[in-house]
């Protein structure tokens, strides 16, 4: 079970690796097509029609491929849980992996529902960078310490914030998107409106999330360290992060905060996010339990 | 037929029309000259909000940054200042402004608490300022809207069709009703008007969300107040220790089993505890890591263990004064020696045993042994009688007959209570209700007019949208709905 889990983490990393070539294919080519229309003016329709097709076509392989990334990652989990006997979200590598199908299941979740696979240009390197990065872990099945033993609580707790982890870096892929194109969306892009409202969906996901993931974790420190909240570094992040989505949603409704400002909000966040995550590796504290320090 | 306008952002409506669209916006334009409306506003204000919840949000991050002080050192100003030189190498010069500043205890800084205490007060003003309105647009919603709210609402359409008004408003209410709206239809004089909202209790869902902060706030605030906690109550396994905090109560400790992996790690720790109330008992539980004992607001977490000394000591009479176990909870700074404590009340004095940290070899105190130092309590300074005693042998030492008897483990236990904690779970739970409550069942509502004229009548239909994106879709298919039904055509 073990191996087959890591042969099926391995196909995911490719797949996503393909997924993302098709994209930035298919950016490419649509920019070439442009250029062709540019040079030969009005006359040159036939060619703009061919370019284009071809170019979303590559990116239908794209999102198909990433279907697939998703399929083979879900599947590593899986055989991993079967495997260890117990919730995948006990040390850094786990955690890791499930952060990248996170993000894979939520762009998977946004590409179908606003077919827009631009997403996936900012979305899906973030994936597997970490997909890259868990790679050089240890990923060895180690017992669990006394305060990890609550299985239950963990995993649901691990398994909220990696859907709110996930959104937010949809909504994060929407804000880049949204600061670097232009007001309809140069460069092929999607335009801002749909972008802000990509964002703002996937904000209205994992807020909720986000909040239930910060809710159990005090609900855990109650039971395991005799205290709901203790400021420890990475309690104190997420609420930072909690924070800044939450002063998100107001900026929304503020004249002279939607759209650019709102947006940086959404890069900070996720900033945040980052940085709640991988936090462990030099705050320490009490949730030092990645196994690697 | 069909004009259904492309969806117009809000900046794009007049002053006018906000008003028309009964809009809750907390973001004010006009500032009073009366100083309490003025701090009123302040603090109904979003922008005020959006200031104060990035400035905690700094505050954390800084608190994230820095290390920060434990808070135990509060209020021993010659600890703290120890401490504060053990930073001094990582921050520098920094380390005086970082002090001065109170950026090592951020999470009790003026800053912070400051910051809180206006959030507070914004939360409540918030939702004392929005509660009632939201009520009444969910009871009593204007119905009837002006031409200029048709001309300009964000989501708007005109249907223009040969069926006569009643016609009209039985399809426009059939397209709303089928989408799970509720309609309120208005005759005055030739014009129909009608309302429809769906979710209308759902925007509530803000202020359970923000009135719930202040709840947790409040909880936390009780349990600092009244509440206690002791971090490190160590219980010698066979012995009885008092509680104390005017609990009135006492602990026994049956047994304790630390259990490993093979690799060597931990993999259990279990004590079997026993509570007496006023010497009464009262639960007999086994409590581990993740497993405390209840008792009231009282609980009782298993926290750490460690070697402890059976001790008697006898007066000179033959009375024995002292008969339990003592925690050697204390490690000497070189971890080579385990320390515990003894207080002798009648004698006006503190032994101290001391034994080798378990795995050290020491050549003076040896397994076995234990060296007991005798103080005057109260006196620092030289002891008055050390003496190293061998398990079951009696010596006298300052008087006083002291045998130890033999080691057993102590667990360590932490004892808090906090009243507060139920504000904090209510709290919790509403927040993550008011929150979804909001995100799930997003309140709309729409508004349509219908006219009769020469060949017919016709429809306006229009919608505000402000957080809720997915409206548009289902509005755009509503008119659709509509249209179909009296034209008998489907727009494109
Ligand atoms: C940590 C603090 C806060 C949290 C977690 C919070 C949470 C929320 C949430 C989840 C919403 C719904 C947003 C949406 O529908 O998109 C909301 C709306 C709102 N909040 Fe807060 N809030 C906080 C602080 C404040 C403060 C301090 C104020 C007062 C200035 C405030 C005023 C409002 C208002 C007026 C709305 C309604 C916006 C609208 O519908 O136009 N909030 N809040």
């Amino acid at each position: 079970m073990f191996k087959m889990s890591q042969y099926s983490f391995i196909a995911g990393v490719i797949s996503i690796g393909l997924a993302l070539g098709c994209y930035v294919l298919a950016i490419v080519a649509a920019r070439l097509a442009r250029r062709r229309m540019v040079m030969t003016g009005a006359g040159g329709g036939g060619t703009i029609a061919v370019g284009r097709r071809g170019a979303s076509n590559v990116a239908a392989y794209g999102t198909l491929l990433a279907y697939l990334g998703l399929v083979f990652i879900s599947a590593s989990i899986l055989f991993r849980t079967i495997a260890s006997g117990r919730g995948p979200f006990a040390n850094m590598y786990e955690f890791t992996v499930a952060f990248a199908w996170g993000i894979v299941v939520m762009y998977v979740y946004f590409v179908r529902r606003y077919r827009q696979p631009a997403l996936g240009l900012i979305a899906l390197p973030i994936a597997l960078a970490l997909l890259l990065y868990a790679m050089t872990i240890p990923s060895a099945i180690d017992p669990l310490g006394p305060a990890l033993q609550n299985n239950l609580l963990l995993s649901i707790h691990v398994a909220v914030a990696i859907v709110a982890y996930g959104t937010f870096s949809i909504s994060f892929a929407a804000a880049i998107l949204h600061l670097t194109g232009g007001e309809t969306g140069r460069r092929g892009l999607p335009g801002r409106e749909l972008l802000d409202e990509i964002s703002y969906k996937a904000v209205v996901i994992g807020f909720p999330f986000l909040t239930l993931t910060i809710v159990l974790g005090a609900v855990w420190a109650e039971v395991a360290w005799a205290r709901y909240w203790s400021w420890d570094p990475k309690e104190t992040a997420s609420l930072v992060t909690w924070l800044i989505y939450g002063s998100y949603l107001h900026a929304r409704v503020i004249r002279g905060w939607r759209g650019q400002r709102a947006a940086w909000l959404l890069v900070v966040g996720f900033g945040a996010v980052l940085f709640t995550y991988f936090g462990n590796l030099f705050f320490g504290g009490l949730h030092s339990y990645s196994g690697l320090s | 037929m069909t004009r259904m306008t492309q969806p117009v952002r809000t900046p794009a409506i007049t002053r006018a029309d906000r008003k028309t669209t009964d809009d809750l916006d907390g973001g004010l334009t006009v500032s009073p000259a009366d100083p309490g409306k003025r701090l009123w506003h302040f603090f109904i204000s979003m922008r005020t909000g959006l200031a104060l919840m990035l400035g905690l949000a700094v505050l954390g991050f800084i608190g994230t940054l820095l290390v920060q002080a434990d808070p135990g050192l509060q209020g021993d100003r010659q600890a703290y200042a120890v401490w504060l030189e053990t930073v001094r190498p990582k921050y520098g010069g920094w380390t005086g402004v970082f002090d001065a500043l109170g950026l090592f205890s951020v999470f009790s800084s003026i800053w912070f608490r400051g910051i809180v205490v206006l959030l507070t007060m914004s939360l409540l003003a918030c939702s004392v300022n929005r509660a009632p309105r939201l009520w009444k647009r969910a009871v009593h919603p204007r119905t009837n809207m002006s031409e200029t709210f048709f001309a300009h609402a964000p989501l708007r359409a005109s249907i223009a069709t040969a069926a006569d008004p009643g016609t009209a408003l039985a399809e426009v209410q059939t397209a709303f009703r089928a989408r799970h709206f509720r309609t309120i239809v208005n005759h005055d004089g030739d014009t129909i008007h009608l309302y429809a909202d769906r979710f209308r209790w759902g925007p509530f869902g803000t202020v359970i969300a923000h009135l719930s902060l202040t709840l947790i706030l409040a909880g936390a605030l009780i349990g600092t107040a009244w509440g206690f906690r002791n971090n490190s109550l160590a219980v010698p396994v066979g012995s009885r220790v008092e509680v104390g905090y005017g609990t009135g109560m006492s602990i026994e400790a049956k047994s304790f089993t630390d259990s490993y992996y093979t690799n060597g790690s931990p993999s259990d720790f279990a004590s079997d505890l026993v509570l007496y109330m006023d010497g009464v008992q009262v639960i007999a539980q086994t409590v581990r890591v993740n497993e405390p004992l209840r008792a009231g607001d009282v609980t009782f977490y298993q926290s750490f263990y460690g070697a402890a000394a059976v001790m008697t000591v006898a007066d000179p009479t033959g009375r024995v004064v002292f008969d339990r176990g003592v925690p050697l909870e204390w490690a000497t700074s070189d971890d080579k020696y385990r320390v515990g404590q003894i207080i002798l009340p009648d004698a006006g004095l503190t032994a101290y045993v001391v034994g080798a940290t378990s795995g050290e070899v020491d050549p003076r105190i040896k397994p076995g042994q234990m060296q007991i130092e005798v103080y005057r309590s109260g006196l620092e300074g030289e002891p008055i009688a050390t003496e190293i005693i061998s398990q079951g042998q009696p010596a006298n030492i300052a008087e006083l007959d002291f045998t130890f008897v033999r080691e057993r483990q102590f667990t360590g236990l932490i004892v808090a209570r906090d009243p507060g904690a139920v504000f904090v779970w209510i709290g919790a739970g509403l927040l993550v209700s008011g929150i979804s409550l909001v995100f799930l069942f997003p309140g709309r509502r729409a508004w349509a007019r219908i006219q009769r004229r020469p060949n017919g009548s016709s429809i306006q239909v229009g919608a505000i949208v402000r957080h809720d994106v997915t409206f548009r879709p289902d509005f755009q298919h509503l008119v659709d709905d509509i249209e179909l039904a009296l034209t008998g055509s489907s727009p494109t």
